[in-house]
């Protein structure tokens, strides 16, 4: 948090929705998102660019929100962890974290997909050494960052289209009390 | 008995040879297939144990569980359930709780180390346009702690502050700006006072100790906790065959978790606190928040936001909840307050700094005589959990060996830092270091390979402890063997080149405090879980269980899932509000998923009796010989014969609506009853054995772990993706405090690197190769078999790394972390004493097996037979400690041997001897000095 100064106009597209907020001149991108878009999935860690919670793609780059003045990056396309999703429907690289265990306090998590987004988005065939280099400047205290980096090669496999990309959990699906073919109706008087 | 419509079974093989059926049978598909349509899963016999007709292996035999058992989903990979809300950004940690028309709230912090209030003036900051309120230590005088027995904490500084960064006032306002703009606002009189950082000081008397125990004061002194026991025959220490002397110095850790500390208080219309904390112990917090906010408990709802990491440092009641509470309460608005990382650190709980000095001794058959440990520890300003650190410093480092005796002296000291306390793998960590380097260093003297002396000095399962805890299902051996033939040991230890080694050590951990906190275990359970089904089919499990990102919600869904045999997704876990949720200890101690599963089990059982009894209602059979499957209830001998489960519900329904079931977990009563016999008393305990691999640059000190083979046994793996991210993760978290990891202290006793660049957490390039590896002894006490996986695998890396480091270079430290600069040294002062002109000239430690390793490879073998046949569950009589010493389990020790002791104070000639920590025997409490205030 900066000391309070004159207002400005800030512009810019937050997962495909244009914005403009009357912000203080040095506000940080941080709080602006945070505070001011709403998205709140871009956590705060340190505030000092040393954990990586905060990344953001500006312009399909990853970006420290906190050490990044609004300012700089008006009139840009910005993506958070919210905008990775189409929809109800994750992106390979948030199904693979869930199921590969990539996550699991989830603080760090968004600045993580969204720099392996970043990554992918690139070279759909990373080697472990490029996934490591990728993700250095995030940190993560509980994974260990092995089932990270699993979860990430199995997103590329997603990419690459060599496995089929999982559908969302809200799609309609058959009725989960299945009466079964041979359910019997039972004649009265077989009660114990 | 009739058994009512009944379809003839039929199959495809009894087809003629010319391919039509035989008559009068009909082929149909298998129960739940729906013909073209499946409808139910088969029973997956993978994942049911042999006892009850499955195929999973049984490594101890049959289980208290088995029988439940549906294959449903224990044992399976799952996703946490929680994730798909972590992957899309949208799970609420605690600063993303944002109520309307909320206040930006701010703490004063202390300037000084140790210094007297004297005064406060806060008109300049209620001055202040857009400040709301202002509260200092005057508005909370009630004490609070997270133990009863220590409630040393304020929510501010009421009479003097205790460390840089002590509480001493807070002030809410219209935004963040204004609030931190208002802090510079206090005017404060101080009187500052003389403070003490070095532990060792801390025995001493001084004027103004930094809190005051009244009679129960040790002199004058700032000792907050002393702690001595012995065990076992003294006497089999003397002439021993091998012996290790280590003093160790460790720094301090802190947890590092990536979500910095946050709070929203809001007190709503109806007078009821809504306090949203991402807590790990959110009922201690709903304790301590009534005591220092004067309202009864049910008038606040303490809401657990997701956590962002734990590991420890949230489970204290934080005084930044009180202030949050408070601030609220005067103004009449919600306030949030978040850290930033500097405040992280100031807040700390981290890891005690530590001097331990462990003697150990081995006879001539290899036998360890005994474990001598001296632990100092370094509590900062507050005690926190350091009551119970002081105990398990010593008492947890005593298994998985058998010993012929056992000698601890521990004492904990206040200092003008910040407050140590619980932090993963709790009090065990520094000491299981010390231990197993000392074990290493013993088996070198004796020229046999460090393996084989563990395996042969190994407790069997179902045995007692030498300071009576007691321990069921153990994998210890299992793992030991797994890691060693992983690893290829057998081909590496001492044979590589210099600069590269390999080492091994091994860990014991406790599966939840035998022991709750606030009350006696006979008295209320330590956990409650309350299940509810409602005409859709769909269950809500109301828990108290706070997932800290280790699973622990998953977990629960997933035993209520095997046991009603229902798919995961329609079971809903609600755990985050204490009005719904009936009262959880909260997640230390690596007791959540143990006790927690536990109490789920038994209320699952409940539910699953009263829908059993609807079927048979329904078909006609009892239901003991109904088998649950996906969604369908089927007769055992003839699946045809079923009613689906929906069914069967709305059946058992047909009288009261809901179905709803209460269970609950009690730990059994065990362990001594000397002083302190409940510290590190739990219902099972984790053993884990890790072999880490090695690279050291000979020139420059720099330690680089490469490979680590990871064994920890579980009990039973629940869910081995969420195991397996346990043991790496702390791997990771272990290695950095053996490598990186410290807090550091200057001249002046400030903390100088309370940020996430200076304090080293080993990011993904330091990391090794992990090979985690699941070792299943099946707890006949835990859910489904299960143990802790948390807390316990973090203990062995300290030390195969400490020892790998060891093969590789052929210097042993006792400084942690291994900074370059201390491996620098020891390697330049190797290679002084040794006259060599070049540190690459260095001899590394080679091994030529000695006669001793005979005998223990013997030893070793005929207990793994013992072990063997011991791991039945059917034959629970405890192995004592101390058979292997030639006695008698039977008769009570102290009959035996005259010198057998089981002391918790000194005898008045030990005092002479007494190691550094020790010396707090020296003292008298007041109350011995003839003082009573």
């Amino acid at each position: 948090m900066t000391p309070s100064a004159p207002k400005t106009i800030w512009s810019a597209t937050v997962n495909k929705k244009s914005f403009e907020l009357l912000i203080n001149s040095n506000a940080v991108l941080l709080d602006v998102l945070r505070d001011q878009v709403g998205t709140l999935g871009v956590k705060r860690g340190c505030d000092l660019g040393t954990c990586g919670c905060c990344t953001v793609m500006v312009d399909g780059e990853p970006r420290l929100s906190c050490l990044c003045l609004a300012g700089q990056v008006s009139d840009t396309a910005i993506t958070t962890v919210e905008g990775l999703a189409n929809g109800a429907h994750l992106a390979p690289i948030q199904a693979c974290f869930a199921k590969y265990g990539g996550s699991q306090c989830g603080f760090c998590t968004p600045g993580f997909l969204v720099a392996s987004q970043a990554l992918l988005d690139d070279n759909p065939s990373p080697t472990d050494q490029e996934i490591a280099d990728a993700i250095e400047g995030n940190l993560c205290r509980c994974t260990g960052y092995q089932q990270i980096i699993e979860s990430i090669q199995e997103a590329a496999k997603i990419h690459r289209g060599e496995v089929a990309h999982p559908q969302p959990a809200s799609d309609p699906h058959p009725d989960p009390h299945p009466d079964g073919p041979g359910e019997p109706s039972m004649p009265p008087g077989h009660a114990k | 008995m009739s058994a009512g419509y009944r379809q003839q079974p039929g199959n495809r093989s009894s087809k003629r040879t010319d391919g039509k059926r035989v008559a009068g049978k009909q082929v149909f598909p298998p129960p739940g297939s729906g013909g073209s349509r499946p409808v139910m899963k088969e029973r997956d016999l993978d994942f049911i144990p042999e006892s009850v007709g499955g195929k999973e292996p049984q490594p101890a035999g049959s289980h208290i569980h088995d029988r439940i058992r549906t294959g449903t989903v224990v044992g399976k990979s799952l996703s946490l359930v929680d994730s798909n809300a972590k992957v899309t950004g949208q799970a609420w940690y605690g600063d993303d709780v944002r109520l309307p028309n909320e206040t930006i709230g701010k703490i004063l912090r202390s300037p000084h180390h140790y210094a007297k209030i004297k005064s406060i003036d806060t008109s300049r900051v209620e001055a202040l346009p857009g400040v709301i309120s202002v509260a200092t230590g005057q508005d909370a005088a009630n004490s609070f702690g997270v133990l009863p027995v220590t409630k040393d904490e304020h929510a501010m500084a009421v009479e003097k502050v205790r460390h840089m960064g002590d509480l001493v006032a807070c002030v809410c306002a219209e935004t963040e700006a204004i609030a931190i703009e208002a802090l510079s606002l206090f005017d404060i009189e101080w009187e500052v006072l003389e403070p003490v950082f070095d532990r060792k000081m801390g025995l001493e008397d001084v004027d103004e100790p930094i809190h005051w125990r009244g009679k129960y004061h040790l002199s004058r002194t700032n000792v907050q906790k002393r702690v001595f026991q012995e065990f076992g025959d003294r006497s089999l220490v003397d002439n021993p065959h091998a012996a290790s002397h280590g003093k160790w110095s460790m720094e301090g850790v802190h947890h590092g978790f990536t979500e910095p500390h946050a709070v929203v208080a809001h007190w709503d219309p109806n007078g009821r606190l809504q306090l949203y904390t991402p807590q790990q112990v959110p009922h201690y917090t709903h304790r301590a928040l009534s005591t220092v906010l004067d309202v009864p408990m049910h008038q606040i709802n303490v809401i657990r936001t997701f956590v962002g990491g734990g590991f420890g440092g949230k489970s204290d009641p934080f005084p930044h909840e009180m202030c949050a509470a408070i601030l609220s309460r005067k103004s009449g608005r919600p306030v949030r307050i978040t850290f930033d990382r500097e405040e992280v650190y100031w807040i700390n709980r981290g890891r005690h700094p530590s001097d331990i000095e462990v003697k150990m001794t081995a006879d001539d058959v290899g036998r360890i005589s005994g474990f001598d440990i001296d632990a100092l520890i370094d509590g900062g300003g507050f005690a926190s959990f350091g009551h119970v650190t002081s105990y398990y410093n010593g008492v947890l480092a005593t298994a998985p060996y058998e010993l012929g005796s056992f000698h601890y002296t521990g004492a904990r000291v206040w200092t003008n830092k910040p407050a140590s306390g619980a932090m993963r793998g709790h009090g065990a960590v520094n000491t299981r270091c010390a231990v197993e380097v000392g074990l290493d260093e013993m088996a070198e003297q004796m020229a046999v390979d460090p393996i084989d002396l563990r395996l042969a000095n190994l407790l069997p399962p179902h045995s007692r402890t030498i300071t009576g805890f007691r321990i069921t299902s153990n994998g210890m051996r299992e793992a030991l063997e797994e890691v060693r033939d992983g690893s290829k040991w057998d081909e590496k230890f001492r044979q590589l080149p210099l600069g590269k080694g390999i080492g091994v050590g091994c860990g014991f951990f406790i599966s939840g405090s035998g022991l709750p906190i606030h009350w006696d275990p006979n008295r209320f359970p330590h956990a409650t879980v309350h299940i509810q089904v409602d005409m859709d089919g769909g269950v809500t499990v109301h828990t108290g269980a706070a997932d800290i990102g280790q699973g622990s919600t998953t977990a629960v869904a997933q035993v209520v899932a095997e046991v009603l045999a229902l798919p995961i997704e329609m079971i809903h876990v609600r755990s985050h509000e204490s009005d719904t949720a009936p009262v959880d200890l909260g997640s230390y101690s690596s007791r959540v998923t143990f006790m927690n599963a536990n109490a789920a089990i038994r209320a699952a059982l409940e539910i699953r009796e009263q829908i059993l009894n609807a079927a048979w209602d329904i078909l006609g059979y009892h239901p003991n010989t109904l088998v649950l499957n996906d969604r369908r209830i089927y007769y055992k001998h003839d699946p045809s014969i079923g009613v689906s489960y929906l069914k069967a519900l709305h059946k058992a329904q047909e009288d009261k609506g809901s179905l709803i079931a209460s269970g609950a977990y009690r730990s059994p009563p065990m362990g001594g009853v000397h002083k302190g016999a409940a510290a590190g008393l739990a219902p099972a305990y984790s053993f884990s054995a890790y072999v880490a691999e090695v690279d050291v640059d000979v020139e420059l000190g720099l330690v680089k772990c490469t490979n680590v083979w990871a064994a920890h046994d579980c009990g039973k793996a629940l869910n081995p993706l969420a195991v397996k991210g346990q043991i790496i993760g702390s791997c990771h978290m272990g290695l950095g405090q053996v490598l990186s990891e410290k807090m550091v202290y200057g001249r002046t006793g400030h903390l100088q690197n309370a940020n996430l660049l200076e304090y080293k957490i080993p990011s993904v390039h330091e990391m090794p190769h992990v090979v985690p590896i699941i070792i299943e002894s099946c707890d006949p006490e835990g859910p489904f078999g299960a143990k802790e996986a948390g807390e316990g695998p973090l203990l062995p890396i300290l030390p195969a790394v400490v020892n790998a480091v060891y093969d590789a270079v052929g210097v042993r430290f006792r400084d942690l972390p291994l900074t370059p600069d201390i491996v620098y040294k020891g390697i330049e002062r190797k290679r002084k004493s040794l006259k060599l002109d070049d540190c690459l000239e260095l001899p590394n430690p080679r091994l030529e097996h000695g006669p001793m390793q005979e005998v223990l490879v013997a030893r070793a073998n005929e207990h793994k037979t013992r072990d063997k046949a011991r791991q039945r569950t059917e034959d629970t009589s405890h192995y004592v400690n101390g058979v292997l010493f030639g006695f008698d389990p039977n008769i009570p020790l102290e009959d035996q041997v005259d010198g057998w002791r089981m002391a918790t104070e000194p005898d008045p000639e030990q005092l002479a001897e007494l190691g550094l920590a020790g010396k707090a025997w020296l003292k008298k409490t007041q109350r011995e000095m003839g003082r009573d205030d």
